[in-house]
């Protein structure tokens, strides 16, 4: 597969330019936890539009580009702002208001469908949704066991995002990347996407890397774009660097604050620092 | 009794009696916006005298976190972890037949114990948009035993009918701030129900209809539970913070 032209490390600006209006976008990390969120403001700043966002547990993210009308599209298991914030509140209202396009899944068959992807075939057989009317509602096909058991099994079609978001502790210099704590859905949605753009908190050795290679989550070859950003997950936590910041969190759902102040504060805004 | 808090609140009626679920050396998970599981695997862990594998969604496995997160899928809660069994994984373990007690969140729950977390009202228009199963539809169908709670006891969460059926499957325990329903014949029957009401008050506020023969008032927590719970939430921020009645 040819790379994309440019060079690999980038500002943050130049990596969000390189995602069109239009482009399905995997984002990495849960909930208020390691998402590249400072990727995510900066698709704001550059008014992106028609986003089709994928992601299992999205919440801090999805919501502020419904808020920003960044999104035409999103697929995801569970939404919400977590801990005692309750419901996402401007997704919410996007999806209540018809002004976005839900697909509602389960987590895992957000994955099966990205597993299809990844393992290059059509569809990808999950365990489970018995009963669920998500199966009714996305027009899922159960298929009986062709080898005999008698078993129903449901099975969702590939889901192969243009664009994988991945925010790691570290990267090197030729672009491979790695979490440390757990790594939630971020393996399967780089194996799945067409391209893998990471964001980075810091860099470290190429040597590092060789001498714990099993520690990579994602290796340099499969990556298009790095930008390193320091404090890019804010307003969540990347372990085991910083915690969630609620205070920001509570302020950015503040109904008297405007997007635009929230979008100052981000740490992107005061540091730049790349390769 | 020395503690000078009553022997239930809603709050602790409602994880004293998940952790209750708890059984002995089975595998055990907690999720995403699941406070209260969190709450009640870490207090069985502190007061019940036996061992079962503790697994939660930010890849613990058998962790011993340094503090008790407010997001109950905080990283701090795969600390002390001697590994990190991720989200991939657990779901695996479910679908596989390995997970044994399951806790997942409803918005809606039947009588036959099936959930919706997705809408309110027609999921197309919907009048409240939920945040969505997460898990569920996989899990709930697939885990040997799933157990959800309500922090409201009403008609309008305990329903005849859900507006939509998000996970199927039948949990086999529910627990809500006055009362334990545990499934029976696949229909939810009545376990116990909290001293200081009436089984007539339980029955007005559930919109299904279930069976209460064998059912007793809970019984009271006793002095460890207490006490764990105690040590879990030392000041009563996660009390104060559930805005429970």
């Amino acid at each position: 597969m040819p790379i994309d032209p440019g060079p690999k490390f980038v500002p943050l600006s130049e990596l969000a330019a390189r995602v069109p209006d239009g482009a399905s976008l995997a984002i990495g990390g849960s909930f208020l936890h390691r998402g590249p969120n400072a990727f995510v403001r900066e698709l704001i700043r550059q008014q992106k539009r028609h986003l089709d966002i994928i992601k299992q547990s999205p919440g801090y993210d999805l919501d502020i580009l419904c808020r920003a009308g960044c999104v035409a599209k999103a697929r995801a298991g569970i939404v919400a702002m977590e801990g005692n914030f309750g419901l996402a509140p401007w997704y919410r209202r996007a999806v209540e208001q018809q002004q976005i396009e839900l697909e509602e899944h389960a987590c895992m068959t957000l994955t099966a469908g990205l597993r299809a992807a990844a393992f290059g075939v059509p569809f990808q057989p999950v365990g489970g949704v018995h009963g669920s009317d998500l199966a009714r509602l996305n027009k899922w096909v159960s298929i009986t066991d062709p080898y005999g058991s008698g078993q129903q099994v449901w099975i969702v079609p590939a889901i192969r995002p243009d664009i994988a978001v991945i925010h790691v502790n570290e990267a090197n210099e030729l672009g491979d990347g790695r979490v440390y704590g757990t790594y939630n859905w971020d393996r399967i949605m780089s194996r799945a996407a067409k391209r893998v753009f990471l964001v980075a908190e810091r860099m470290a050795s190429v040597r590092s890397f060789q001498d714990q290679p099993e520690l990579t989550l994602i290796p340099s070859f499969m990556v298009q774009g790095v930008s390193i950003v320091p404090h890019g997950a804010w307003p969540g936590s990347c372990w085991p660097l910083y915690e969630v910041d609620y205070p920001a969190v509570e302020d950015y759902l503040s109904p008297q604050r405007a997007l635009e102040t929230h979008l100052t504060d981000a740490p992107e805004t005061k540091e730049h620092v790349f390769v | 009794m020395s503690d000078d808090r009553p022997a239930w609140s809603s709050f602790s009626y409602i994880v004293t009696n998940l952790a209750r679920f708890v059984r002995p050396d089975e595998v055990t998970f907690s999720g995403v916006n699941s406070t209260p599981p969190m709450l009640a695997c870490l207090m069985a862990k502190r007061a019940y005298d036996f061992d079962f594998v503790y697994l939660n969604v930010a890849g613990g496995v058998q962790p011993r976190p340094s503090k008790i997160p407010i997001s109950s899928s905080d990283p701090v809660l795969a600390e002390g972890s001697t590994a990190i069994f991720t989200n991939e994984d657990f779901y695996d373990l479910c679908t596989r037949g390995g997970m044994d007690l399951c806790f997942l969140g409803a918005a809606q729950v039947d009588g036959r114990g099936c959930t919706n977390v997705s809408a309110i009202g027609d999921w197309h228009r919907p009048k409240v948009r939920l945040p969505g199963g997460g898990g569920g539809a996989v899990m709930l169908p697939t885990a040997r035993r799933a157990v959800t709670w309500r922090t409201e006891h009403s008609t309008r969460t305990l329903v005849e009918t859900l507006d939509f059926v998000t996970a199927a499957g039948g949990m086999h325990g529910v627990v809500t701030p006055i009362a334990v329903f545990v499934k029976r014949h696949d229909r939810l029957v009545l376990q116990s129900w909290h001293p200081d009401v009436t089984l007539d008050t339980v029955q007005e506020r559930t919109g299904f209809s279930f069976d209460a023969t064998d059912a007793t008032p809970t019984s009271l927590p006793t002095a460890r539970e207490l006490a764990a719970l105690r040590s879990l939430d030392p000041d009563g921020q996660f009390e104060r913070d559930a805005q429970l009645q």
